[in-house]
C-alpha cells in the first residue's frame, strides 16, 4: 500500500515537472512568434509558409506571441523560464538594450550579411539609433506607428482656419475659438485636443515624447548614461502642455472611457498613430471628414519637424539552434515583398529608408492616400534611446509632467530639472 | 521493515509540507536574501550589501505611499464598523424583507474587485460620472473625485467601505446573535433606553468581534491595491500609491527585485507592529 502510494506520488510529480518544459519546437524548426493581432498573425502566415515552400530544409513554425497582459511580460517570462522563441518580431526597441546587456540576444552584425542588408534597409541614423552600448547590433528595424496630429477638418473650417495649427500659438489660438461650455453650467464641454492625464510611463509617447523630438529636431533624452533633456526643447513643451491644461484648452478627465470623443466632435485633435485611420473609417458619422499633421512646435521652429515612431523590431535569442538560418528567414520576411505585404495586410509602415518615393510601393500609397502622410513622416521619426533603464526615465518624466503640466505645481523650468536629475541618479553605478 | 503506522501520517502530511516549504518556506527565505542583492530577473543577482535599506530611508515616494494607506485606514476603517454596525443592528430586528437586505448587502463581497473598481471609476467621472451629475442637479459643484488630489484617496475608501461592508455586517450579525436575551430583558424592566442597551450591553458584548473586525480590515486595508491600480494607477501626484502598489511597481515594473524585497519586509514588520498596538489597546481596554 505505501509502496503503490510512493508510486503514484512520484508519477504525478515527474508528469508535473513535465508539464512545466519548454514550449520549443522539437527538430529542426525555428520557432518565430508575431504578435497576435489578426493583421500580425495573417501577415507572419503568408510569409511564413512562401518561406517554407522555398526553403524545406529550414522550416519555421510562426506563432502568435502567447496571451497576457502585455507582450513585453511574456517576453520577459519566456526568458526568465528559458521557453523563447527562436525569432521574435515584436520587440519594443526601447526593451532591446536591457535584453542585450543580460546576454540573451543574438549579435545580428556578427552573421553573414548582416551590414549590406542593414544599410539597404536604413540610412545611417538608424543604425546609429540602433546600436547597443557595446557596439553591437541586436535588432533589426521593422515597423513605425509615427505620432502625428489627426484633426477634423470640419471644425477647422467652421473656425475659420487657414489649416491645422502647425505652432504652438496657432494651437492656442484655435483651442481659444473652439472651446465651449455647451450646457451653460461653467464647465468645459468641448475642447481642441485630449491627452491621457494618466501617469503611466508610455502615456508619454502620445504628448511630451513626440512634442520634445518635434522642438528638438530629434534630440535624445539619454546619451552616455547621462539625461541630456534639460535644455530649452523640454521646457518649451512642459511650457506648452501646462498652458493647454491650465487654460482648460485639454480636459484632465479621463474621456476614454466614453464615446470616442474625436468621432463624436467633442475634441477637435489628438496625438495618435495610423491605427486611427482602421477605426475612424468604421465608426466615422457621415460627412465626417478627418486629416493627420505634423506635430505642433514652437514659434519660430525651422527645419523638419520629427516625431516619434513607435518601433517594433526583430530580434533573434540566444537560445536559437541555428541563427544563420534565423537570419535568412528575418531577411526574406522583411524584404521589400515582405514590407509591401505587411503594408497591405496590416496597414502598419515599414522602417525602410525611401519608403514613401519608392515606386515598388506607390500602388499602396496611390490607394492609402492617409497612408502616404505617415510614409512621408517616416523620414523624420526617432524611436527610442538605447538604455537599459528607458522605462524608468519615462516614468521619471511622466512624475514631473503630472506635477507641472496637469496640475500646475511645478515650474517647467524645475520640473525638467527635476525629471533629469532623478534620471541621473538612475545611472549611478 | 518498516513500520507502516509510523510513516502513514508523515505520508499523508507530506502534500502540506511539501507546499509549505516550496510556497511559504522558500519564498519568505529568498525574499530575505534577495534584499541584499540587486536582481532585475534577466540579470544574475549582484550582491549589494546593505544598500537596498540605506535607499529605503530615502525614498520619499515609498514614505508618501505608507502615509497614504494610513489615510486610507483612517478613514475606511471607522466608516466600514461604525455603518457594518449600524446596518447589522437594523438586520438584526425583525423587520421586513431582511434577507433579501442580507443578501444585497453582500453582493459586493462577492464581485470581482477589478469589475467594482471599473464601475465606481465611471461614478466618479468629472464630467459623465453620476456623482457629479446628481451634485449639479442639486445645485452644487463637481467634485474631482479622483482627479483632486486631497480628494482621491478618500474616494477610494468610500468605494472600498461600500465594497467589504457586507461581510463585516455577517461578522456583526453573528456577534449580535451570541448577546443574551436575558441582558436585554433585565435592562428593559430597568427601564434601560435603546442607546443605554446599545453602550452597555451590546458593544462590550461583542468586543471580541469588533477585535477581529478590527484586524481584518486593518490587514485587508493595508493591502490597498485593486482600486488604486485600477482607477487611478496611483495618481494624481502619487496621492493614492498605497505600500503594496509601490512595492509591486518597484518589483514588476522596474524589475527591481531586491528593492521590492526589502520594501515587502520592511512593510511587513510596520502591519507586526500596527496589529500588536491594536492588540495591546484592546486588551487595556478589555
Amino acid at each position: 500500500m505505501i509502496k503503490k502510494t510512493f508510486i503514484i506520488i512520484c508519477l504525478a510529480f515527474i508528469s508535473l515537472l513535465n508539464s512545466c518544459g519548454s514550449g520549443k519546437t522539437t527538430g529542426n524548426k525555428l520557432l518565430y512568434w508575431c504578435s497576435n493581432n489578426t493583421d500580425e498573425i495573417n501577415f507572419a502566415k503568408v510569409r511564413t509558409e512562401e518561406w517554407n515552400s522555398g526553403n524545406p530544409a529550414h522550416p519555421v513554425k510562426y506563432q502568435p506571441v502567447p496571451e497576457g497582459r502585455s507582450s513585453e511580460e511574456i517576453i520577459l517570462a519566456a526568458v526568465v523560464g528559458n521557453t523563447t522563441p527562436d525569432i521574435y518580431s515584436n520587440m519594443w526597441q526601447g526593451d532591446v538594450e536591457a535584453y542585450a546587456q543580460a546576454g540573451v540576444l543574438v549579435a545580428l552584425d556578427t552573421l553573414p550579411g548582416f551590414h549590406d542588408f542593414i544599410y539597404n534597409r536604413c540610412d545611417s541614423a538608424v543604425v546609429e539609433e540602433i546600436t547597443s552600448h557595446d557596439g553591437h547590433i541586436y535588432q533589426v528595424p521593422w515597423k513605425i506607428n509615427p505620432i502625428m496630429l489627426i484633426y477634423n477638418v470640419n471644425i477647422i473650417n467652421d473656425l475659420g482656419l487657414n489649416g491645422p495649427p502647425h505652432t504652438y500659438d496657432q494651437f492656442f489660438d484655435a483651442s481659444k475659438k473652439f472651446q465651449k461650455d455647451l450646457n451653460g453650467d461653467g464647465y468645459v464641454d468641448q475642447w481642441f485636443g485630449y491627452s491621457e492625464v494618466l501617469v503611466t510611463w508610455w502615456q508619454r509617447f502620445f504628448d511630451f515624447y513626440p512634442l520634445y523630438l518635434a522642438a528638438s529636431g530629434g534630440a535624445p533624452l539619454v546619451k552616455d548614461d547621462k539625461a541630456v533633456f534639460n535644455n530649452v526643447y523640454a521646457v518649451e513643451v512642459f511650457r506648452f502642455l501646462q498652458t493647454l491644461y491650465r487654460r482648460k484648452y485639454f480636459a484632465k478627465e479621463q474621456l476614454s472611457a466614453r464615446q470616442d470623443p474625436f468621432l463624436a466632435g467633442v475634441i477637435a485633435s489628438r496625438f495618435t498613430g495610423p491605427w486611427e485611420i482602421a477605426h475612424a473609417e468604421k465608426f466615422k458619422p457621415k460627412g465626417f471628414q478627418y486629416e493627420y499633421s505634423t506635430m505642433p512646435v514652437p514659434d519660430g521652429h525651422r527645419g523638419p519637424v520629427y516625431t516619434y515612431g513607435d518601433p517594433k523590431n526583430i530580434v533573434i535569442f540566444k537560445s536559437c539552434k541555428d541563427p544563420v538560418s534565423a537570419w535568412n528567414y528575418v531577411k526574406t520576411l522583411i524584404d521589400k515583398e515582405g514590407d509591401l505585404r505587411l503594408l497591405e495586410i496590416t496597414n502598419q509602415l515599414p522602417r525602410r529608408k525611401e519608403l514613401e518615393s519608392d515606386p515598388f510601393f506607390s500602388s499602396y500609397f496611390s490607394k492609402n492616400p492617409k497612408m502616404k502622410i505617415f510614409a512621408e513622416q517616416s523620414k523624420y521619426v526617432r524611436g527610442t534611446d538605447a538604455s537599459p533603464v528607458l522605462k524608468e526615465v519615462f516614468d521619471l518624466i511622466s512624475q514631473e509632467y503630472e506635477a507641472c503640466v496637469v496640475y500646475g505645481q511645478k515650474s517647467p523650468e524645475q520640473a525638467v530639472k527635476d525629471a533629469s536629475d532623478a534620471v541621473d541618479l538612475l545611472f549611478i553605478k | 521493515m518498516i513500520n507502516r503506522k509510523k510513516i502513514m501520517p508523515y505520508l499523508l502530511v507530506s502534500p502540506y509540507i511539501v507546499h509549505f516549504l516550496l510556497f511559504v518556506s522558500f519564498p519568505v527565505i529568498f525574499s530575505i536574501i534577495l534584499t541584499f542583492h540587486k536582481w532585475n530577473i534577466i540579470s544574475p543577482m549582484e550582491y549589494t550589501g546593505t544598500a537596498n535599506y540605506i535607499k529605503l530611508f530615502s525614498d520619499k515616494t515609498f514614505f508618501k505611499s505608507i502615509g497614504n494607506t494610513l489615510i486610507f485606514l483612517v478613514i475606511h476603517i471607522p466608516l466600514q464598523i461604525i455603518i457594518a454596525l449600524f446596518l447589522a443592528e437594523i438586520l438584526n430586528q425583525n423587520i421586513k424583507m431582511r434577507r433579501f437586505f442580507r443578501g444585497a448587502f453582500f453582493l459586493p463581497v462577492i464581485v470581482s474587485g477589478v469589475v467594482v473598481s471599473m464601475l465606481w471609476q465611471q461614478l466618479y467621472g468629472f464630467d459623465t460620472g453620476l456623482m457629479n451629475r446628481v451634485l449639479t442637479a442639486v445645485g452644487l459643484d463637481k467634485v474631482g473625485w479622483l482627479i483632486d488630489p486631497k480628494i482621491a484617496m478618500p474616494s477610494i475608501a468610500l468605494m472600498a467601505t461600500w465594497k467589504n461592508v457586507g461581510l463585516y455586517i455577517i461578522l456583526f450579525l453573528v456577534g449580535l446573535q451570541t448577546v443574551p436575551v436575558q441582558y436585554y430583558e433585565a435592562a428593559d424592566l430597568e427601564g434601560a433606553s435603546h442607546w443605554q442597551k446599545f453602550f452597555r450591553i451590546t458593544l462590550p458584548m461583542i468586543n471580541p468581534t469588533i477585535f477581529m473586525v478590527l484586524i481584518l480590515s486593518t490587514i485587508g486595508g493595508f493591502s490597498l491595491f485593486i482600486e488604486p491600480y485600477i482607477m487611478t494607477g496611483g495618481g494624481p501626484l502619487n496621492s493614492t500609491v498605497s505600500a503594496v502598489l509601490y512595492i509591486y511597481k518597484q518589483g514588476f515594473f522596474y524589475y527591481h527585485m531586491g528593492y521590492a524585497a526589502t520594501l515587502g519586509l520592511f512593510f511587513a514588520f510596520i502591519i507586526l507592529a500596527v496589529i500588536i498596538i491594536q492588540k495591546k489597546f484592546i486588551e487595556k481596554n478589555n
